[in-house]
């Protein structure tokens, strides 16, 4: 255990914040949410690749730096403490990149992961169906072979991105007589192609950040699967895991927050009761928790370990801190707290943020899923049912 | 910047938890409830193993270890829930001798002849020491009224808040394993009670809590190891969230044990018990979050993404 920062990594970390200083927008951005913002996003993906800052962790030859996890995190310390806006490509660069790079063949890699690290292709992801949202095993959306295509039929939903992104990537039943975890396969698909119709669906906050997407007889070539046919279930596991366990969420996010609830909290000092206060001090301990745990993670994974269930519990705890950290924000501000713009014009943030953060606890597998995974993987607990 | 323990470590860690696991089981500390809590054997088995000189410079006789290690070992001591003075003595009282430059006792403490307790203004007693009785809720604490005011030394009160926070972790593992192999065997309604979700959730909850106190409780060791600024708002912060985690898994652990968790038969209480010693023990929950209150919203410590290890 040695918990400083080598010389190396300081400099690093004065390079990251001196970029930053210079580059990340002076005013927040418009809500990705919505066409205008979505494009402002993916402006600012472009500006990051500009500066080479695409995603850091990934080799120079697609795009990246080759930096180790250690060096991500402080980028991402960096890149929070400047204020940087939400990745319009975190589908793609936290998700679907590392499954790529895990699973894909040189190919792929060469052809998915530079434009995604450059901001050209902005990624969906495409997992829930109407019958299949936390027993994602339900899925029913075919995908039958035809030489050397795929033909996709069928209806996903609540895909995050899917409503203005280029590209998605989900599973599909490729073994019509299959059930459940198997004879399940993992597509790459360009959301232009024809026979994929886009429905936005508006969300709590009035604005279209996701969409379903019904698929009519969509050709997909066969060299957009990745590892394989049948193999979906495993692949899908594996960006499950980046997504709960360590990439999706970097702990710079709620230490952010936290230090702005601590900054809300002062402004609100004369009039908040002793509970909002200690609440303030618990989220600043929380998120550096958060953060020890996610320093653990990524020294454990350089020195070749793995994430396995325990990134359910990673995902409960940061989703619920997310939760509780804008919940208090929301009784500090009292009868400000409705306010979609505060009386100087400037965005309710904690009140946008709020409403995000009720999502947390649902997306990546709800927080039931993921106590049933840590009660039965990691407790041993017997599964539901079993006698 | 390296967040995982070393090799070495890790061996003292398994080779203690090793000893532990078939010698020190829940019959032990029935055994010592009904024959007076304390055990000269269990005593000489520490000694043996080398912990009583962990901290103990290797010129005085000791392994010459450091305050992650005695941490590590704290944590196992609670995990079976060890009733001898092995933490107050070689974990707290060691170190804080060493800081003030008082080695004359360290070399008898390292071969076992030697316990100290000492008394701190925040505890109005002490553990194994001397002085009239004091009876605990825990059987097994040997409580006494310390007759002298103690010390009011800070780095005293640290070391005795870090070491509770490690033992707290142990004692918090060990009431979730309990609690989740009853949930395992006990069957209601055709099926193991640990099949429905009310029971695995709140479980799962313990678990989470467990995990998130862990790395708080390590780098409070490794800050005060590394003398840095801030080692006391870290051992607040883990003082604080070791407690919250060990009284969330000994409420959710009887309550999973049902009727069984309320008696005295079942093994739950000691660790529960300790847990509710060591809570109150070194400055209690409310002394350390006025310190963290004051770090955070009084500005002592930087605060933001850029100052994790601050």
């Amino acid at each position: 255990m040695h918990l400083h920062y080598t010389p190396e990594q300081e400099k690093f970390r004065a390079e990251v914040r001196a970029w930053m200083e210079a580059h990340v927008p002076k005013e927040p951005l418009v809500t990705l949410e919505c066409k205008e913002g979505f494009d402002q996003h993916v402006e600012w993906e472009r500006t990051l690749a500009s500066g080479n800052w695409g995603m850091v962790t990934w080799p120079e030859e697609y795009g990246g730096r080759g930096l180790d996890l250690i060096q991500w995190l402080i980028f991402e310390e960096e890149y929070f403490r400047a204020g940087g806006p939400n990745r319009a490509n975190q589908n793609g660069i936290f998700l679907l990149g590392p499954t790529i790079m895990e699973f894909g063949t040189e190919d792929q890699k060469r052809r998915f992961l530079t434009p995604m690290a450059k901001g050209e292709v902005i990624w969906a992801q495409a997992w829930s169906e109407p019958g299949a949202g936390s027993d994602m095993a339900a899925i029913s959306s075919k995908a039958v072979r035809d030489g050397d295509h795929y033909v996709i039929t069928g209806q996903k939903t609540w895909s995050s991105r899917a409503a203005f992104a280029d590209w998605g990537f989900g599973i599909f039943r490729t073994d019509p007589d299959s059930k459940r975890h198997k004879g399940l396969t993992f597509i790459l698909f360009d959301l232009n192609t024809p026979g994929i119709t886009r429905r936005p669906i508006r969300q709590l906050h009035g604005e279209t950040g996701f969409a379903e997407l019904f698929f009519d007889e969509v050709r997909v070539p066969v060299e957009n699967c990745l590892a394989g046919e049948g193999e979906g279930w495993n692949v899908a596991m594996a960006t499950a895991g980046f997504e709960r366990g360590l990439m999706l969420r970097s702990p710079g996010r709620f230490q952010a927050t936290a230090k702005r609830l601590v900054e809300l909290y002062r402004a609100h000092e004369a009039e908040a009761s002793p509970s909002a206060r200690e609440a303030v001090v618990q989220a600043w301990g929380a998120a550096q928790a958060y953060a020890y745990n996610t320093y653990a993670v990524a020294s454990k994974i350089m020195g070749g370990g793995k994430i396995g269930a325990e990134a359910s519990l990673n995902k409960i705890f940061w989703s619920e801190l997310d939760r509780s950290m804008h919940r208090t924000a929301m009784l500090l501000l009292g009868a400000h707290a409705e306010l979609k713009r505060f009386g100087n014009g400037q965005i309710n943030q904690w009140l946008e943020g709020y409403i995000f953060s009720l999502s947390g606890p649902i997306y990546a597998g709800s927080n039931e899923v993921q106590r049933n995974i840590v009660a039965e993987r990691l407790l041993g607990l017997p599964r539901v049912g079993a006698g | 910047m390296d967040f995982r323990f070393s090799e070495d470590q890790l061996v003292l860690v398994e080779s203690v938890r090793d000893y532990f696991s078939g010698t020190h089981g829940p019959e032990v500390l029935r055994r010592l409830d009904v024959d007076g809590n304390r055990d000269p054997a269990i005593w000489q088995a520490l000694v043996d193993m080398g912990l009583t000189g962990l901290c103990v410079p290797e010129a005085h006789g000791g392994l010459g270890m450091g305050l992650v290690e005695a941490a590590l070992i704290a944590a196992e001591c609670g995990r079976v829930c060890l009733a001898e003075p092995l933490v107050d003595t070689a974990f707290v009282a060691v170190p804080w001798l060493i800081a003030k430059g008082e080695t004359d006792k360290l070399s008898a403490i390292a071969s076992g002849d030697h316990k100290v307790a000492l008394p701190h203004v925040l505890n109005p007693w002490v553990a194994d020491g001397e002085g009239k009785p004091q009876t605990s809720v825990d059987p097994l604490r040997n409580l006494a009224m310390f007759p002298a005011s103690g010390s009011n030394d800070d780095r005293l009160l640290n070391l005795g808040a870090l070491m509770n926070a490690a033992q707290l972790l142990g004692l918090a593992d060990a009431m979730l394993e309990q609690a989740v192999e009853y949930a395992k065997i006990r069957t209601q309604f055709g099926q193991p009670v640990g099949a429905f979700q009310g029971i695995k959730h709140q479980l799962a909850s313990c678990a989470v809590a467990v995990e998130f106190a862990k790395p708080v409780v390590w780098r409070a060791a490794a800050a005060m190891q590394d003398g840095l600024e801030t080692a006391p708002v870290h051992v607040s912060h883990a003082k604080i969230a070791a407690s919250d985690a060990a009284m969330l898994t000994a409420e959710t652990a009887i309550q999973v044990h049902g009727a069984m968790g309320y008696t005295y038969e079942v093994d739950l209480h000691f660790w529960m018990k300790r847990s509710w010693a060591l809570v109150g023990g070194w400055g209690d929950r409310s002394y350390h979050y006025k310190r963290l209150d004051a770090a955070v919203l009084g500005g002592s410590i930087p605060i933001g993404p850029e100052h994790t290890f601050a």
